[in-house]
């Protein structure tokens, strides 16, 4: 008797642990989030991406057809309120524990609401701070509908993969939660979000292949959406877009993003009508010195990039590999060429933004002796506006990949 | 299970290094950081240059008198009633941090892992595992301490090398953070961080030798201090200091925020069960001092039997705040700098004392 009463005593214990438990596949898991903005204050419509755990795997079984996920829209005023709304029409609880991205709308990015949304996601436990932030061109609903991957179905395969490969090249930031908050929090530079959109708005064809945002990258087949660019945020409100070679631009003169290989080509100096294709390696960390003069509350910024670069196709077929003044010329004319866009971004940034996406307040704070002499210079109303800077691009090595020339044109063709 | 019945001075080193080390995974940090900002990662060394002294000082005593513990020290120095009046503050003291300190964890594991269960509950749950793995006495404790100990630091430091690649070290500039007499003031007041080594010299007879007390302790106390300077370096380089501010748990935030490559991510219940050993760990541990203190205090030899009553109370008193805010930034604060004072001077007032006495001896 003594022992039954005591082993029942035991199991209670045991199954208060199940208190929270909540089984597998009574649960739908979410793995985009978008936001858009609603004719009233403080209304928002949200939309989630719910993924079908079933679909494509190997025990739905053949002639099972399921579609990878659903999306639904619902009206609310917070993330977590909004998925309850969604439970009249929804079977299952809403996680969002494996959320990948948030969608929110240019719309919404654009208005001074951004930031109260974004406040109440980070106060959500099931949000992490990993989940990357895109803004989308249209509202975020019509991109979650638009946006049908063929090859990668499955969405949250879809995400990771998209994101990661067109962070790769270079041509979209990294944008997750924990940056966002460092920066605005930190009041002091600009964040850069990924911009995306998939209405298809073709640019004329004019050369290099990055000067595009979202919409614009001409093309034909293939998924709608494009990432491309990067939406630029001031002080949690979205003030302009750039494009992929600006960001590319920003994740090279950023130490904190970790992007060390793209891709991108240049003007062949000797054959204007052609393009180099060129696959950039930052072979180091840009060298920022910072110099500060604390009386006039003036900084004199000097960058030094080293990068590496392998040439991948020389479609004007000129001899550069072997020819000592051409490999010159050309060294120099990619030098010369990132350090104009360079330069045309950092004007930009100085006279209408008036802060930097580099991220570059980080050097300013070691000539402060504390936090509140660091806010009373104002890094981004006083010292970088009024900054001297100027970026040296040192091409260490020029690689011209397995092929020692290229086709002798003019041999061929006699 | 046969257990030795005396402990070495590794086991010191582990219990030590429980007992101050996990406070790096609870609310200390954002604790540290509403005042000192972005210099709150080196207010611990700080507060631990302030309190070193006293601990050196007691220790001596402790060593020098063949006290049992330092109630018994109290008495021979001061005498039965002041003596045992004296350990009776420090007694009231510690009950209260101590039951702030459950609440505060109890508190992270159900905002973090258990949002739905009731805070009774888990509280209840939590008292019920300290209880019973404090009846089974201080021997058993430091033995599974060292069991345990390789676990919970190669854990820690895995979350530590998966979260470097975020750390932008610049970060810790402005290097005096809000200014130099605030950094100076909250190093200060924030010496009862220590506390619980305080407590830990009940167990001063429990080893086979003094000088393995004394030696495993220091050790200890130095790894601990060391692993905290560096995980709240790591918390000031990966949040900023404005963001930090307004974090309550950055251990657990960095557990959500790491990934191990593409394929495991949300990995966060692997750091979770090491860090509830850990916990736990502490906290038998804390019930058990205070019992014993509780115990030497009324001259009560079969202590242990208080342990039920004991973790009782504790779990009544700490379910008593509203929620974590309160329980951290009001009474939390209010109580660590109250219990600075006294822990730091009342191994120089022995001192003297000690001295005073040995001059009449001599006379």
């Amino acid at each position: 008797m003594k022992t039954i009463s005591l082993s029942g005593l035991l199991i209670l214990f045991i199954l208060i642990g199940c208190e929270d438990m909540v089984e597998v596949d009574r649960q739908s898991y979410v793995i985009a989030v978008g936001i858009d903005v609603t004719d009233q204050d403080g209304i928002y419509a949200f939309t989630y991406q719910i993924a079908n755990p079933e679909a494509g795997s190997t025990l739905a079984g053949i002639g099972a057809e399921q579609t990878p996920d659903e999306t639904i829209t619902v009206v609310g005023t917070d993330i977590m309120t909004a998925t309850n709304t969604a439970n009249s029409f929804v079977t299952k609880q809403i996680i969002l524990d494996q959320t990948r991205v948030l969608i929110v709308s240019e719309a919404l990015a654009r208005s001074d609401q951004f930031l109260r949304v974004m406040q109440s996601a980070a106060r959500t436990t099931e949000i992490r701070r990993s989940i990357q932030i895109i803004v989308s061109k249209e509202d975020a609903s019509d991109f979650i509908n638009n946006n049908l991957p063929v090859l990668e179905q499955r969405p949250h395969k879809y995400y990771q993969y998209m994101l990661s490969r067109a962070k790769e090249t270079g041509i979209i930031p990294d944008a997750d939660l924990h940056r966002f908050f460092q920066i605005t929090e930190g009041d002091a530079d600009l964040f850069l979000g990924i911009y995306a959109t998939t209405t298809y708005d073709p640019k004329e064809l004019d050369g290099s292949e990055d000067e595009f945002i979202a919409g614009q990258v001409p093309k034909e087949g293939g998924n709608a959406t494009q990432f491309m660019g990067s939406a630029v945020f001031k002080e949690g409100i979205m003030i302009d877009r750039l494009t992929g070679e600006e960001t590319r631009i920003c994740n090279i003169l950023d130490k904190t993003m970790n992007i060390n290989e793209l891709l991108a080509n240049y003007p062949d100096p000797l054959a204007p009508e052609y393009q180099v294709a060129t696959d950039v390696f930052l072979t180091d960390n840009p060298k920022v010195n910072l110099s500060y003069d604390s009386e006039t509350n003036h900084a004199t910024i000097d960058v030094t990039v080293p990068f590496e670069v392998k040439v991948l196709a020389i479609p004007s077929l000129i001899h550069y590999s072997q020819n000592e003044n051409f490999k010159r010329t050309l060294r120099d004319a990619i030098e010369q060429y990132i350090t104009d866009a360079t330069d045309e971004l950092i004007k930009k940034s100085q006279e209408a933004y008036r802060s930097d996406p580099f991220y570059w307040s980080i050097y300013i704070r070691r000539h402060f002796k504390d936090i509140p002499a660091y806010e009373e210079g104002d890094w981004h109303k006083n010292i970088y506006p009024n900054a001297d800077i100027t970026v040296n691009y040192q091409l260490k090595r020029l690689h011209f990949g397995k092929m020692l020339d290229d086709t002798k044109l003019d041999e061929v063709r006699d | 299970m046969k257990v030795d019945r005396r402990l070495t001075s590794f086991e010191m080193f582990t219990l030590t290094s429980i007992l101050i080390g996990i406070k790096l995974t609870d609310t200390t940090p954002s604790l540290f950081s509403q005042k000192a900002q972005n210099a709150f990662w080196y207010i611990p060394l700080l507060a631990f240059i302030c309190i070193l002294p006293a601990f050196l000082v007691l220790l001596y005593l402790l060593y020098k008198h063949n006290a049992k513990h330092f109630v018994h020290l109290f008495e021979l120095l001061l005498g039965q009633g002041l003596g045992k009046s004296l350990a009776f503050i420090i007694f009231i003291l510690s009950f209260v941090m101590i039951a702030l300190d459950s609440r505060n964890y109890v508190e992270q594991i159900k905002i973090i892992y258990f949002q739905r269960s009731s805070i009774l509950i888990i509280f209840a749950l939590f008292g019920g595992v300290c209880i019973f793995g404090a009846i089974r006495g201080i021997e058993v404790v430091g033995y599974t301490t060292r069991i345990f100990w390789p676990f919970i630091r190669i854990s820690f430091f895995i979350l530590a090398a998966l979260i470097f690649e975020s750390v932008v070290w610049q970060r810790i500039f402005p290097i005096f953070g809000a200014g130099v007499p605030v950094i100076l003031e909250e190093g200060v007041s924030k010496g009862s961080l220590f506390l619980d080594f305080f407590l830990l010299t009940m167990a001063f007879s429990a080893f086979r030798k003094p000088s393995q007390f004394i030696k495993g302790g220091l050790i200890g106390l130095i790894f601990s201090i060391a692993e905290i300077t560096f995980f709240f370096f790591l918390y000031t380089t990966v949040f900023d200091y404005n963001s930090i501010e307004k974090i309550s748990f950055p251990f657990h935030e960095v557990t959500q925020y790491v990934n191990l490559g593409d394929f495991f991510t949300n990995i966060e219940t692997f750091f979770m069960v090491f860090w509830l050993l850990a916990t736990f760990l502490r906290f038998i541990l804390l019930l058990y001092l205070i019992t014993w203190l509780f115990g030497a205090i009324f001259n009560i030899d079969e202590f242990e039997l208080l342990l039920l009553p004991m973790g009782f109370f504790l779990m009544v008193i700490g379910l008593l705040p509203d929620n974590a805010v309160v329980t951290e930034l009001i009474y939390r604060n209010k109580l660590l700098n109250i219990i600075t004072p006294v822990i730091a001077l009342v191994p120089f007032l022995l001192l003297l004392i000690h001295f005073f006495k040995r001059k009449k001896d001599l006379t």
